[in-house]
């Protein structure tokens, strides 16, 4: 009963956010799939935060301090909809149905289906093989940083120890506060809820990717995207893994699908709101999200300053910022209060021999160009090679929303570049960090790389009545 | 054939546009079937139904059932040191000591008054050589040991 009213005031928390931002007066059933989608990263994402800053209390104050938390949300979002005028609506998911896009919606929605089936099941198979997350990081880092909260009480900051090596307790808090969350609903350590909790943000995934691309391109070129999504092997073993690499990227392209949505005409400032929570909820899922925050509002910046002047850059870059403050304080608090300083500037003498060495800048090239051709365990073709072959041949058409796509992608190129820096300055023996690590980095933006893709390339019903 | 564009002989060529559809339908189809054969490796390579016992208990039985017991001995919080196997499975095993051992804080070092010995593979009966200055408290069996400095015990 407890664990169902968890489920329940999560979902609801995360959806009611998501409403209070979406344009009005659009009713609260419009583009349900991409709600949805978003509502439950966004529901553990506010968990997350209500537990850090409550991880000793018992269970009947942590249910108040949640209801509290969704009944100010419902308050906000009743009040704003008798008071704020009309804005642009997001439109709705199109369908084509005539001429020849209808004609092959049913074999594309046929293989999105079957996609879906082959990896509900092996997500299923795979999370009841390993409870306990599949890789050491689940219990290791993320799967341990929750015993800690739930098991640690007052004394649950003992677990940000630099005496367990390797452990990364300066790594963010969301999914380690999320779990130890529901844990202290139920009163115990289910495997259930770590385990759930990682397919809920791989099938969000899915399921932001399909909506998302639905709005702006259609649902046949959806169903193209969401099946090459599903169809990643690598994608599915992670998304069970209990690592935070999937949640990460589903961070990344809620904030990117947002920008790209009300970049597309939609202009509304609860969007760019939402995607500023979104992207504060990446920077508190793993450091690598701080980065991507840094890199999507750099992007913003340059693209919209050149194009459209300053003032409207700013305009349209504040709420996001403002937005995002509120998990920003969160995560400083963190990183001064609870975590030891991090690995990375750990000897900060050898940086810039490092940053000189040209071995290492070859050493991550050759590394990065390998991943990029072999990425995602697929069979037979990568599915890089599949998409630069499918590019050529349908080529390309970009809608009214050129520069939601320049800003995405730059954010994209931004934040790869800062992995390649980091790799460059890596303490670790650097062919042990790039062997162990860059096929995750990869998979966060995997997701992003896609959807931006379906934006570019042609849909299939025009490319076929050209 | 009156004003037919075709001489004699040779073979109607389809148009343009007809090619060009073509083209784009194989694209799409092979796209599609390319996708579903690494669906059916993602299917293929899920763990077997009846594997899925023997697979759900690996981590549980090397940490939390291991040493179930240990922790019931130790203080509820604090830091003691560990010392384990020299092979590469020794890090494995003490990563999923601390696991089951939160919120106590685990160091792998020799320096605490309780250290934990855990030897999987070998089962030690008392403190392999390699370890100094440690005599045993207790041995809870299969290689779990509460060891103990030698000044303090």
């Amino acid at each position: 009963m407890a664990a169902l009213l968890a489920v329940v005031l999560c979902g609801l928390t995360g959806f009611v956010l998501v409403c209070l931002a979406w344009p009005q007066p659009a009713p609260l059933r419009s583009n349900l799939a991409l709600k949805t989608s978003l509502c439950g990263g966004c529901g553990l994402g506010i968990f997350s935060l209500v537990f850090f800053f409550s991880p000793a209390l018992s269970l009947s104050r942590l249910m108040l301090a949640d209801a509290a938390v969704f009944g100010v949300l419902l308050v906000v979002l009743i009040w704003s909809r008798t008071r704020r005028s009309a804005e642009d609506s997001v439109a709705d998911e199109r369908v084509a149905v005539d001429g020849p896009g209808g004609r092959i919606r049913p074999a594309l929605g046929t293989a999105f289906a079957l996609a879906l089936i082959a990896s509900a099941y092996a997500s299923a198979v795979r999370a009841v093989a390993h409870p306990h997350g599949d890789g050491w990081d689940a219990f290791a880092i993320w799967d341990l940083h929750a015993r800690f909260l739930f098991r640690g009480g007052p004394h649950w900051k003992d677990g940000f120890s630099p005496l367990i090596p390797w452990s990364h307790p300066d790594y963010p808090l969301l999914l380690p506060a999320a779990i130890a969350h529901f844990w202290r609903y139920l009163g115990s350590e289910s495997w259930i809820v770590p385990s759930v909790i990682a397919l809920i943000f791989a099938f969000s995934t899915v399921g932001l990717l399909f909506s998302g691309l639905s709005i702006l391109r259609g649902q046949n070129q959806a169903f193209l995207g969401g099946t090459v999504l599903l169809a990643t092997p690598f994608f599915v073993e992670q998304g069970t893994s209990q690592y935070a690499d999937v949640p990460l990227s589903f961070f990344f392209l809620a904030t990117i699908v947002l920008l790209c949505i009300h970049d597309s005409g939609m202009r509304s400032p609860g969007l760019l709101a939402l995607a500023g929570v979104t992207a504060g909820f990446a920077a508190w899922t793993k450091n690598e999200g701080l980065l991507f925050l840094g890199a999507i509002v750099l992007a913003r910046v340059v693209i919209l300053a050149r194009h459209e002047g300053w003032i409207f850059c700013g305009r349209q870059t504040l709420p996001m910022l403002l937005a995002a403050l509120p998990v920003l304080l969160v995560i400083a608090y963190f990183k001064v209060r609870v975590a030891p300083a991090g690995d990375l500037f750990s000897s900060p003498a050898s940086l810039w021999h490092k940053l000189l060495d040209p071995a290492r800048y070859w050493a991550t090239f050759q590394w990065y160009a390998k991943e990029l051709l072999r990425f995602g365990h697929w069979w037979l073709i990568p599915g890089t090679v599949l998409l630069a072959g499918y590019y050529f041949i349908v080529g390309k058409e970009v809608g009214s929303y050129e520069d939601g796509i320049r800003i995405s992608v730059l954010a994209l190129g931004l934040t790869l570049a800062g992995y390649f820096a980091v790799y460059l300055i890596t303490p670790y023996d650097i062919h042990w960090h790039l062997r162990s690590s860059l096929n995750r980095l990869f998979l966060q933006v995997w997701p992003s790389a896609i959807f931006l893709f379906f934006l570019v390339v042609r849909t299939p019903e025009r490319t076929l009545a050209a | 054939m009156q004003g037919s564009p075709i001489e004699p002989g040779q073979t109607a060529r389809a148009p343009a546009g007809l090619q060009h559809q073509g083209r784009i339908t194989i694209t799409v189809a092979l796209t599609l079937m390319l996708c579903l054969l690494s669906s059916l490796r993602v299917v293929i390579e899920a763990p077997r139904p009846r594997q899925l016992e023997a697979m759900s208990r690996a981590v549980a039985q090397h940490s939390d059932q291991r040493f179930a017991e240990l922790r019931r001995a130790l203080p509820g919080r604090g830091v003691v040191g560990y010392v384990g196997e020299a092979a590469e499975s020794g890090v494995a095993d003490y990563y999923l000591a601390q696991y089951a051992l939160a919120p106590l804080v685990v160091e792998r070092s020799q320096d605490h008054p309780l250290v934990i010995g855990n030897f999987p593979a070998s089962q030690p009966a008392s403190p392999p050589a390699t370890v100094k200055g440690l005599v045993l408290v207790k041995d809870f069996g299969n290689g779990v040991l509460l060891l103990a400095k030698e000044d303090n015990k």
